[in-house]
């Protein structure tokens, strides 16, 4: 049986029409066609497809759409404004957060879920908090050191959205002064 | 060299913003116009005979469009061997094999569909044990193998289930051990593990019958090998393919190969033209798609009293799950250099690629040097301890260094293995170990080294044009798959042609328009990729310094380029910008082309026989890592507390990404070796397809982690660059393995090394010990 819904997604409201056991993720991508949410396991273990309900990051592969009718649903789509990226998207970027990039806005959603509350985590708290999003290519190092980016106030402040040649801001950086050359 | 302006520098990815802002659309993301949805009919049965298979409740279900099995598609296909049909034919092999599939108007409808169909089943005896599954007596998993079409370096082995024989003759190996003071054998076991790769696959195929074209949109890692390989199984010509690639959210191998792209292209062509998706979950990825070979190692190895290695042998079987896939070369090329990067005057090895009733395995970061690191490094620490040597000693005392003939009877050069050796050790400081610093925690420190070769030979093409606003756009049919190709092809071009990188794009894959590739597997891109596009670059430079020459009025040896544009060296301010140069000689919408190519020629063949050969490989590459573990003796828990990973790349084009390279091994390295392996019972079935029973790493796992980055260039490679997809993991659980071993004076042979397998290492110990 169909149900009419109102979703406001990313400040916009969107009136479908749906089965009650449609999940978010399932609207999100297929209705919508905001396909930004990724899905990586189905069964809420992964994170690829977390967004943030009424400021609380959810897993949308384990939430009715029809649950969130009224409640303010925010996705990847809706972190840049004007051109101009959220800071956590820009650390990401400068700080080499992503690689193949599945996993990247369910880690930076889960990020801001933090942030938002706890703007000054310690490195342990983020690690912990971030222990919900899988990444299978990064090993997550320089995710968290782009998370801490944000905490600490690391990001370039002339940081040129859609500007495709800058030099990548990495503490492991440093073991690049090792290289030696043989022969 | 001229110096060099954006090569080796650490800039930031040039797939950014898209990947962070959503926008970034991969294989299962596209939507296209009047699509169906397909969903497929996995088997139940690991060996079974099809008796019957009835589907016309299914057809007649309500917004079912097609529903095909094995009698509509009588097609095989297979990379070396062709074994492997779209859908089953006549039997099944493992539990997952796709049987039968339906396309629908939603993804709902196909699924209620594919329950309808209903399929009789006669077992067959079911082989899980690759060592079993050769064994004389066993049943032929695969009756005709003798009459399937294969490529002609396959061997096959004594026993029909033997897919292929590596063999590696050097010297006499009972000579060796006999002239040895200490002869040590061991068995060792790496179990099957999967990719996971954060995308599940899927691939959309389309057929239109005017033009008999066949088009396939899929993130697979090799385009233009799945396009040969349906080509040939359908007797199609190559003209009549197309692949597009959209992004792929991972692969590490698994995304080579035909998978889900056989289901999709056996519905395409029942739909009327319209196109259709099939898209796997995960528990079907896990089940259906492919996975890294389960390997039983046996080694036996000789060394004089003063460390000095004698002989080894080694017999590894390879489990190759139900169909041939990339074993026979996985067999090879991880078989070969599985002895270690030493001098070693005896050596014998036997690879054994076996079929079993189990997923498929296929090609997985590292291509097989894993598995035999696992037992040889592991090996090489226990004879250091029983001559009572210093690890680090035994390994100098044999290690490859530069000019040495390998005991495959190639002349190695650029082996920076050495100083890999040295900076991963000392940077866990290896002479300085406490045993124990709590109550109940044992420490240790271990390392392992590798080296690797890659796939050869092998050609990559490449064009690079140049508009008249002098944007460069780079034709280049390496698959992003996360690795960073985009950025670094960009930087070769952009350092070749002098422009800023903002001003060069890649073109998207589309085997219509892009030259050929053979793969993104094997660490082989930046090698010979970035050696194509840098001969395209020049080409395209070459021939704008040609029509600006009577534009300048100077000879074209006059002539340099810098900064995106053409100048006279001694009047630099006569200078015209590439746009402008390509304008004035070709028009307003004008356009300069250079190609390029790089085919590695290869010396001798790989001699069948005695496994020799006077080039192996492109080119090799080396790495040492090394872990600092503690282990709670109770719970035989292990802790890692730091690792150290030094890696021979030959050259850094971007130190970023290299990095990045080596951290994302290291911690896929650090899951293989402490908790993950598939769980498949004595029927074949999987017992644990999901990440909730399957254990990837998290955040809270990874430990402190030294990335150590050695160049030792390879005179071939693009600016000395090497590989550094794969070498990653490729020693990581042999070093962890030693570190374990040396904190609890136990070695442990099989994988993974989860705390129950630790907690019962322990309790025999104790129990041996007080006996
Ligand atoms: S797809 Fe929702 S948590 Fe994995
Ligand atoms: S970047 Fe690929 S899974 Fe995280």
């Amino acid at each position: 049986m169909k149900k009419k819904v109102t979703l406001t997604v990313n400040g916009e409201e969107h009136e479908i029409e749906i089965e009650a056991n449609r999940l978010l993720l399932q609207v999100l991508r297929d209705t919508l066609g905001l396909t930004g949410t990724k899905e990586g396991c189905s069964i809420g273990v992964c994170g690829a497809c977390s967004v943030i309900i009424d400021g609380r990051v959810v897993s949308s592969c384990l939430t009715l759409a029809a649950a969130c009718a009224g409640k303010k649903i925010e996705t990847i789509e809706g972190l840049a404004e004007d051109g101009r990226l959220h800071p956590l998207q820009q650390a990401f970027i400068e700080y080499g957060g992503f690689q193949c990039g599945i996993c990247t806005p369910g880690q930076i959603m889960a990020a801001k879920s933090l942030l938002d509350e706890n703007p000054k985590p310690t490195e342990d708290e983020v690690k912990e908090w971030m222990s919900g999003n899988l990444c299978r290519c990064t090993g997550y190092y320089k995710i968290l050191e782009a998370v801490m980016a944000v905490v600490n106030n690391k990001i370039d402040p002339d940081f040129a959205f859609r500007k495709r040649e800058q030099t990548a801001k990495i503490q492991s950086l440093d073991v690049y002064k090792s290289v030696a050359k043989t022969n | 060299m001229a110096e060099l302006t954006v090569v080796g520098k650490p800039v930031t990815r040039v797939d950014a913003n898209e990947k962070v802002t959503g926008e970034a659309i991969y294989g299962y993301d596209l939507v296209l116009p009047n699509m169906l949805y397909g969903k497929t009919l996995f088997s139940t049965k690991a060996h079974a005979r099809i008796k019957r298979i009835s589907t016309e409740k299914a057809k007649a279900f309500p917004g079912v469009v097609a529903v095909v099995t094995g009698a509509d598609v009588p097609w095989t296909h297979g990379e070396s061997i062709k074994d492997k049909p779209f859908l089953a034919q006549g039997k099944v092999r493992f539990i997952g094999e796709p049987v039968a599939a339906v396309a629908a108007e939603d993804e709902d409808i196909a699924q209620a569909a594919v329950k309808l169909i209903e399929v009789e089943y006669e077992d067959l005896p079911v082989y899980v044990d690759p060592e079993e599954a050769c064994k004389s007596g066993a049943v032929a998993i695969h009756e005709d193998f003798p009459k399937y079409r294969k490529v002609d370096f396959i061997v096959p082995g004594a026993h029909a289930n033997i897919a292929e024989h590596f063999k590696l003759r050097t010297g006499d190996v009972a000579q060796g051990f006999k002239e040895s003071d200490l002869v040590l054998e061991e068995k060792y076991f790496v179990p099957m593990i999967q990719h996971a790769a954060m995308e599940p696959h899927s691939a959309h195929a389309q057929f239109d019958k005017e033009t008999g074209r066949l088009t396939i949109w899929v993130a697979n890692d090799a385009p233009f090998r799945a396009l040969h390989e349906i080509a040939e199984a359908l007797g199609m010509p190559k003209e009549k393919i197309r692949f597009i690639n959209p992004l792929q959210g991972g692969g590490f191998g698994s995304k080579g190969g035909l998978k889900v792209e056989p289901i999709a292209v056996a519905l395409a062509f029942h739909t009327n033209g319209r196109p259709v998706r099939v898209k796997f979950n995960r528990e079907e990825t896990f089940i259906s798609t492919l996975t890294r070979h389960e390997a039983v190692v046996y080694s036996k190895t000789g060394v004089k009293k003063d460390g000095t290695l004698m002989a080894r042998e080694m017999t590894i079987y390879w489990g190759a799950g139900a169909y041939a896939e990339k074993s026979p070369t996985v067999c090879i090329r991880g078989s070969l250099p599985a002895p270690g990067p030493y001098r070693i005057p005896h050596v014998k090895v036997d690879g054994y690629a076996v079929y079993t009733n189990k997923p498929v395995a296929g090609s997985y970061r590292g291509y097989g040097i894993p598995q035999g690191a696992w037992a040889g490094e592991q090996q090489m620490d226990e004879i250091a301890k029983r001559l009572d040597m210093d690890a680090v000693e035994i390994r100098l005392k044999n290690i490859f260094v530069e000019g040495d003939i390998s005991y495959w009877g190639e002349q190695l050069h650029a082996v920076g293995l050495k100083e890999t050796l040295t900076k991963a050790t000392e940077a866990i400081e290896w002479g300085n170990k406490p045993h124990q610093i709590k109550p109940g925690v044992k420490n240790g420190k271990g390392f392992a080294c590798i080296q690797k070769p890659t796939r050869s030979p092998t050609t990559s093409a490449a064009g690079v044009m140049v508009n008249t606003k002098g944007d460069i756009t780079v034709l280049a049919g390496t698959v992003e798959i996360g690795q960073g190709c985009n950025t670094i092809l960009s930087q070769v071009a952009a350092e070749e042609l002098k422009v800023p990188m903002a001003k060069v794009q890649m073109h998207p894959l589309d085997t219509d328009v892009i030259p050929y590739d053979a793969s993104t597997t094997s660490s082989r891109s930046t090698y010979h990729m970035g050696n194509a596009v840098r001969r395209a670059s020049i080409h395209a430079r070459e021939q704008i310094m040609e029509a600006a020459s009577p534009m300048l009025e100077a000879k074209t040896q006059d002539l340099d380029c810098v900064d995106g544009k053409v100048f006279l060296k001694d009047q630099p301010q006569m200078a015209l910008t590439l746009g402008e140069v390509v304008r004035r000689k070709f028009g307003p919408e004008g356009v300069v082309r250079g190609d390029g190519s790089y085919t590695y020629e290869i010396g001798k063949d790989l001699d069948l026989e005695t496994g020799h050969s006077d080039h192996a490989s492109a080119f090799y590459m080396y790495a040492t890592q090394a872990a600092e573990v503690e282990v709670d003796e109770d719970s035989g828990r292990i802790r890692i507390l730091r690792m150290s990973a030094a890696h021979d790349v030959g050259k850094a084009i971007n130190p970023l990404n290299c990095v990045a390279q080596i951290e994302g091994g290291v911690v896929m390295g650090i899951g293989s070796a402490l908790h993950e392996e598939m769980v498949i019972d004595q029927t074949g079935k999987v017992r644990n397809p999901s990440f909730l029973d399957y254990h990837l790493v998290t955040s809270l796992d990874t430990p402190e982690l030294i990335s150590i980055i050695v160049e030792c260039a390879e005179p071939e490679g693009p600016y000395g660059a090497k590989g550094l997809g794969e070498p990653g993991l490729a020693p990581t659980p042999a070093a962890i393995g030693n570190a374990v071993a040396d904190a609890l004076g136990i070695r442990i042979y099989d994988l993974p090394l989860k705390p129950e397998n630790v907690y019962w290492a322990i309790q025999n110990k104790k129990k041996k010990d007080a006996a």
